[in-house]
């Protein structure tokens, strides 16, 4: 569904996306893996519409989605959780996830409730804080609205930056769980960057090594997991 | 007593003209991220749209949505034309300085009074010319008394009452009213979400180009109308929306009340020329006590 | 240690001397080509170029965006005017001495706004520059009032006269303005290019990371209002010498006329600080000179410059910020 071709990304002098090639599949989890710096951030934000490409190509769905806003490739069923500050602390964790349903009033009126209700159903513990200020909640419940407010879209393809990020092992295993379950139930396709290759192999179906921008090892992810080498080489462990 | 009254008077109807004005500056500072200091020249551009039309024979409230229209018009093409351009160049390096990213639109915004100030200058001339007022100018009489309080400050206090609820409602309640705070706190995060942030900042603008006209019309019968009129209610209704919390509508207007009332007894019990030096204390003294203004959140203060 | 950094002093110090002498001959040989005209506007060019230097160093390097110089000037005007009446001091006497009255108040208006940033600073700042004028009309027995105090830049002194034949009036003008044009620029060189400067400039562009190198910014960026006061205050020294010092010499426009200047010359540097002078003190001959074969009603001539300089102002920030000296410097910051 969404195939990148040769993609180039450039900051100024520094290339951050060397020609990488690859796919996500459909109603698979592909993971992005590698160190700090490979580019795997620059990779999702290029295709979110944060970035503009200098070269290469991303189609979704066989439209070329490169030149696009974000706002617009979010219409188009892409939705982004970007690493870091993913929610907006000042609102509450209810107008976070309304945020996310907003495009889609017009068009799917008697959809928005039930959407919202759903990320509800997912993480309760956002249901009990949903008058609460974002900025009052923990960590792991900030990454778990931040979800929330990409999935009330209704996207075909969620694009994930690592969303273990300062976080606990437990609250990382209760995320990823949820990703992995709602992935398998609804078909949704996900794109899941991570530093901790070891946990995004656990779930992931297909894994793409970054390194320095380039992509090294583009396999299942149980071979990945199991090829010792490349992962002393790339990934320390 | 006299005094007294007159005093709570006309701080009461100063009072509600700069809380709108104040109104204005934090919808565009909750919409958009930026004080809008042009503000006063769309009100006084739109004022004097309306004055054409009334002295060339139509009805003072076909003029007065006129001018609504047109505050909102010029303020949506202030977005369009500078703003937008403005916001999306990253290219420069003077704007990589997080302090000259801020103050470029400050001075982008100076820039646009000066031309409307100008515009209206060659258009219209900087004579003083006079505005009508819709309802009567002359106080309440009761018991005897004539009252310093007259339907036209009804009016005025009136319509900033409603002026507020609606843009409490609004921004609260409303889809659009979410979408211009979000990108206004996070433009990224509102971007991935959906939101057509140029168009919500463009609409951000236009409301509280209406707002502001609302002002114009509003203070002007009281004084005469002239390109500068309006720069001491700038001063006054950003001072007031500092009081109130530049992220606040309530506090706004109770910035804006707080201002009047100042100014007002200050006026009548000290002398006129103290005025300045008034806002100017009450601004230093929010600024050093309570940066946040009186109902402003935490977060009020972000640049 | 203290050895090199005394060179590198010597070095800077030598830089800005050179830049100077160069900057003074200019004036002079383009000064003689001038016709009366021209000469008293070249003198407001190097009057408001020390005043619009005040905006280079507050907000172009250090990052403060102030509204209010124009009151800053107002300070330094009265305080030459009151020396000069009350007291019978010679200008080259009292005009030195006014620095030191613009510097507290640059003290006091650093201490109020320090704390500020973006556009309250903006906003305070100007609320201060319409506040501080209407002092004048509180205190009338002091300061007059609207009707102001009248002073002028004299009569050159007669060794002058002797040794360089007796000047026009605009001549002595142009020869009272340059000395302090002149040292204002070579102080203005000497902080852009220290130490000092670095560290400004540090503040500017990213205070979080500033604050970690062990800025102290708050009283940094008090220094910075204190010598910022001094050029404006200077400059309205001189301003007010042109004549009249009253609230009407120093109105809020003021403010904005050096902010102009400031940006569209470029915010950064002292060459964009002086072509900024130039083209808004210029413009309105230069219009006048295009457009002087079209009839044009008074009501268009008096506020065309007025427009134009605002919608090049906005020109500028929209399209290149950096102004016109900014442009062309690509590197240097």
């Amino acid at each position: 569904m969404l195939k990148i071709e040769n993609l180039v990304t450039r900051f100024g002098s520094v290339v951050a996306i060397d020609g990488v090639s690859m796919q996500a599949q459909e109603s698979k989890i592909t993971t992005v893996i590698g160190a700090n710096g490979a580019g795997k951030s620059t990779l999702l934000r290029t295709i979110s519409g944060l970035e503009h490409p200098s070269s290469g190509s991303i189609t979704w769905k066989g439209q070329s989605i490169i030149g696009k806003r974000p706002e617009d490739i979010v219409r188009l069923g892409i939705a982004h959780v970007p690493e870091g500050h993913a929610v907006i602390s000042e609102l509450s964790v209810e107008e976070n996830i309304s945020m996310g349903s907003l495009f889609r009033r017009r068009k799917f009126k008697s959809d928005i409730t039930p959407a919202i209700d759903e990320m509800y159903e997912l993480f309760p513990r956002l249901k009990e804080r949903r008058k609460q200020l974002a900025g009052t909640l923990s960590g792991g419940e900030r990454q778990m609205l931040a979800i929330s407010r990409a999935l009330v879209s209704r996207p075909q393809l969620l694009l994930l930056d690592e969303p273990s990020l300062g976080l606990a092992p437990l609250v990382v295993e209760q995320i990823i769980d949820s990703v992995n379950i709602l992935c398998r139930s609804t078909g949704l396709s996900v794109l899941l960057v991570e530093q901790n290759a070891n946990t995004a192999l656990g779930v992931a179906d297909h894994g793409v090594l970054l390194a320095l921008g380039k992509v090294v090892a583009d396999r299942p992810a149980s071979e990945l997991k199991a090829d010792a080498k490349l992962r002393a080489a790339y990934l320390g462990y | 007593m006299n005094t007294f009254l007159a005093a709570l008077s006309l701080g009461t109807s100063r009072g509600a003209i700069f809380a709108l004005v104040a109104l204005g500056l934090v919808i565009v500072w909750r919409g958009a991220g930026i004080v809008n200091f042009a503000q006063m020249g769309q009100a006084m551009f739109s004022t004097y749209i309306a004055s054409t039309l009334i002295t060339n024979g139509y009805s003072y409230w076909l003029a007065f949505f006129a001018a609504l229209l047109s505050g909102a018009v010029l303020g949506a093409l202030l977005d369009i034309f500078i703003m937008r351009p403005l916001s999306n160049k990253k290219q420069s390096e003077l704007l990589s300085s997080e302090s000259m990213r801020a103050a470029v639109p400050v001075i982008a915004s100076l820039g646009i009074l000066g031309a409307l100030q100008a515009l209206a200058g060659i258009i219209w001339a900087a004579e003083e010319r006079g505005f009508p007022s819709p309802a009567k100018q002359e106080g309440f009489t009761v018991a005897g008394t004539v009252l310093p309080f007259t339907s036209f400050d009804v009016f005025v206090v009136s319509i900033v009452t409603v002026a507020l609820i609606l843009t409490t409602l609004f921004f609260t309640k409303t889809g659009i009213g979410l979408a211009m705070r979000a990108t206004a706190l996070n433009q990224e995060v509102a971007k991935l979400s959906g939101i057509r942030t140029n168009r919500t900042r463009t609409i951000s603008w236009a409301i509280s180009g209406a707002a502001s006209s609302l002002a114009g019309l509003l203070i002007t019968p009281t004084s005469n109308l002239s390109p500068n009129t309006l720069d001491l209610v700038l001063i006054v209704g950003f001072t007031a929306a500092v009081v109130g919390g530049l992220d606040s509508p309530v506090g706004a207007v109770l910035g804006g009340f707080i201002l009047g009332m100042v100014i007002s007894f200050v006026t009548f019990y000290d002398t006129p020329e103290d005025v300045f030096l008034a806002i100017l204390a009450v601004l230093l003294a929010v600024l050093i006590i309570r940066p946040r203004g009186i109902l402003g959140s935490k977060d009020a203060r972000r640049v | 240690m203290r050895a090199v950094s005394n060179l590198k002093v010597k070095s800077i110090a030598r830089t800005s001397l050179i830049r100077t002498l160069i900057f003074t001959a200019l004036i002079l040989l383009i000064g003689a080509q001038f016709d009366a005209y021209n000469q008293a506007q070249l003198a407001v060019v190097l009057i408001l170029f020390i005043g619009v230097l005040s905006i280079t160093l507050l907000t172009g390097i250090s990052g403060q965006l102030s509204l209010g110089q124009g009151a800053l000037m107002a300070v330094g005007g009265y305080s030459t005017a009151l020396l000069i009446t009350n007291y019978t001091l010679s200008l080259w006497v009292a005009v030195p001495l006014s620095i030191i009255s613009s510097a507290i108040a640059g003290l006091l208006l650093g201490v109020a706004a320090a704390r500020l940033r973006g556009p309250y600073l903006a906003g305070t700042t100007l609320v201060i520059a319409l506040a501080i004028p209407t002092i004048a009309n509180r205190f009338m027995s002091v300061f007059k009032g609207d009707e102001g105090l009248q002073v002028d830049v004299g009569y050159p002194p007669q060794w002058f006269s002797t040794v360089f034949g007796e000047p026009t009036y605009e001549q002595w003008q142009l020869y009272v303005a340059l000395p302090f044009a002149g040292v204002a620029l070579f102080f203005a060189s000497n902080i852009l290019l220290s130490r000092t400067g670095r560290m400004w400039r540090s503040i500017r562009d990213n205070e979080s990371a500033a604050s970690l190198a062990g800025v102290n910014f708050s009283r940094q960026k008090i220094y910075v209002f204190i010598l910022s006061s001094t050029f404006a205050g200077l400059s309205g020294a001189l301003y007010g010498l042109r004549g009249l010092v009253g609230p009407s010499v120093y109105p809020v426009s003021l403010s904005l006329l050096l902010l102009t200047a400031a940006v569209l010359g470029g915010i950064r540097s002292i060459t964009g600080a002086f072509i900024g002078t130039v083209i808004v003190v210029f413009l309105p001959d230069w219009i006048e000179l295009i457009l002087g074969n079209f009839e044009l009603s008074e009501q268009v001539s008096n506020f065309l410059p007025a427009l134009i300089s605002s919608l090049l102002l906005i020109l500028t920030v929209v399209i290149n910020p950096a102004g016109v000296a900014g442009a062309r410097l690509h590197k240097h910051k």
